[in-house]
């Protein structure tokens, strides 16, 4: 029997649900299998948030809690999962991809010598390693991966697993850590945050996203609108992050973020294959577009063909009312 | 400063594609520069207009990669080294690290720079798997990059914000396009590059062999994705389609 470690990403004091989706699908795997599933958490606070990790099945949980933890570092960061492994001994070691995560991801293989598939889709487990699909060129095709080594890591794109709860009594298992300055090669000077509360893109169940189309404030103003009455995050073209009109943590795309929201509503946008690549996994896709031919109708389940000036008004309107 | 800047001739994801027997296939098999390295260029050639210092690029591949390395000097780059392969097709990111950390372990340098991931892989593991096989402190994903004595102050996109970090001198950065518009060579630029060195290094040299390189991920083949069908498109008068799109979400699609 062997183990299949989990990272638990958290974010703003919270679990990231993309990291429970990897602990879902990594138990699911291990039941299969006959193998145990491990999880690990790197916080400030890492200890408060073991219950919330044993709801999905891990049977033991690494807690690293230092306060060096509070914001995102790649130094200690990988000194503590360095650390973990040794402990662990995993055959596969999951991650949700995130930029945190695609920071050490390949730092981590080198140091430990294993193989790693970066940015997966889907994963199984095959003797000997792993096999995946990743979406490469630009998100048009697949290429199925197979990776083999004593040692697999993983990351696994937001949105590929449903979230399976599965309740346990983990294991508790606390890890001393402890960095000094002298090993820290960085520092961190400041971190810029996007506009104060914002909706995790990545964790978002409904995404409207502007692009070109969206030319001035009263179009932004609209775009927030329709964002408000949907509970929705904010997403944006790469010609609208560039411009600094949004945010460019907001950019959704090859680029950007890559999400898979229940709804995703592309306001402006005409669908380039960089930004469809970032939200091509979205479950359902409304486009809102002058231009009929727009690429973005392809892939759209539903295409409201006419200037979002004047679509988006009475659009909101309505969803007003539908969800009063 | 003195800047190494890692670049990568990949094929052009807008070019179109084909399938055939798991095999990928390139229309009109068009290379380019990888954008994110062109990046990486652009501001090593910025901070060295700035500051003084030298931008030698550095780039493994077949002999036709020569192509992209004359792009890079003629954007402005110094010099160049080409480290020259049979093949490629079968190195995934390690490979390339470890030929990498090898070539820069007996070299002098301030920065190390590379674009944050191939547009045709997307894997964004070979500038952290370098960084870290040379022990050189690292920040990936930067979006603007400043340079003091002795350091570099890299801005970086995070999950939810940007992290300004202070790496010290030599460290390894690794860019994304979000962080300039790489100029265009003019012709001036592309006379000049052929007369810039263009040093060429085997393999053997750097006292590897394939075995040395051997990847530890295999592709086995390509596939089509699940092909996402065009749903309903609708045209009229936009407060009336806008309203049925709306209803639609809520009855059909129940997602609102």
């Amino acid at each position: 029997m062997s183990t299949i470690l989990t990272h638990i990403a958290i974010a703003d004091g919270k679990i990231k649900r993309s990291s429970l989706e990897v602990l879902s699908h990594c138990k699911q795997l291990a039941d299969q299998s006959g193998h145990s599933v491990e999880a690990v958490v790197v916080d400030a606070n890492a200890s408060s948030f073991v219950e919330g990790i044993q709801k999905y099945g891990a049977s033991k949980v690494y807690v690293v809690e230092d306060p060096i933890f509070k914001n995102h570092m790649n130094t200690p960061l990988l000194k503590a999962l360095v650390k973990v492994m040794e402990s662990a001994n995993p055959s596969v070691f999951a991650f949700a991809s995130t930029e945190g995560t695609k920071d050490i991801l390949g730092a981590l293989a080198a140091n430990q010598n294993a193989a790693v598939l970066p940015d997966v889709s889907s994963f199984e487990l095959m003797d000997g390693g792993v096999k995946a699909k990743r979406p490469v060129m630009a998100a048009k095709i697949i290429s199925n991966t197979e990776a083999k080594g004593d040692t697999v890591l993983v990351s696994i794109r937001s949105g590929s697993y449903d979230l399976a709860e599965n309740e346990t009594s983990a294991e508790v298992a606390n890890v001393d850590f402890s960095m000094d300055d002298s090993e820290l090669k960085a520092t961190l000077k400041e971190i810029i945050s996007a506009s104060g509360d914002t909706i995790d893109l990545n964790e978002a169940e409904s995404i409207v996203a502007a692009g070109r189309g969206v030319k001035d404030e009263e179009g932004q103003k609209l775009i927030s609108e329709l964002a408000e009455v949907l509970n929705a995050g904010i997403g944006a073209s790469r010609a609208l992050t560039e411009a600094g009109v949004y945010d460019p943590s907001l950019q959704i795309g090859q680029t950007g973020k890559v999400v898979s929201p229940q709804l995703y509503i592309a306001v402006g946008i005409s669908g380039a294959i960089q930004h469809v690549a970032g939200m091509a996994n979205s479950k359902v896709i409304v486009a809102i577009n002058k231009d009929p031919d727009a690429p973005i109708f392809e892939i759209a389940d539903y295409g409201i063909v006419g200037d979002l000036y004047k679509v988006l008004p009475p659009f909101i309107e309505e969803i007003k009312k539908i969800k009063n | 400063m003195k800047f190494y800047v890692c670049i990568k001739m990949v094929p052009d994801v807008n070019a179109p594609l084909q399938i055939k027997d798991g095999k990928l296939i390139q229309d009109a098999d068009r290379q380019i520069l990888n954008a994110y390295d062109a990046s990486a260029v652009e501001e090593a050639l910025v901070l060295k207009e700035k500051h003084g210092g030298e931008v030698e690029v550095v780039s493994i591949g077949t002999s036709k990669a020569s192509e992209t390395i004359r792009k890079a000097l003629a954007m402005g780059a110094d010099k160049a080294t080409h480290i020259v392969t049979e093949g490629n097709g079968d190195y995934d990111s390690g490979s390339y690290a470890r030929i990498l950390a090898r070539f820069f372990e007996d070299k002098e340098y301030d920065v190390l720079s590379l674009g944050k991931q191939s547009q045709d892989t997307d894997a964004g593991l070979t500038g952290s798997m370098v960084a870290e096989m040379l022990n050189l402190p690292y920040a990936t994903n930067a979006v603007g990059l400043e340079a003091e004595e002795g350091k570099l102050i890299v801005k970086r996109q995070g999950d939810t914000g940007q992290e300004m970090i202070e790496l010290p001198t030599p460290c390894a950065v690794t860019c994304s396009n979000d962080m300039n518009e790489p100029r265009i060579p003019n012709l001036k630029g592309i006379m000049a590059s052929k007369r810039k060195p263009m040093e060429q290094v085997e393999l053997s040299s750097l006292g590897l062999n394939e075995d040395d390189l051997t990847a530890s991920t295999t592709v086995l083949g390509y596939e089509e994705k699940p092909e996402r069908e065009a749903g309903k498109k609708f045209e009229g008068e936009a407060g009336e389609i806008a309203r049925e799109v709306a209803q639609l979400l809520d009855t059909e699609a129940n997602v609102i």
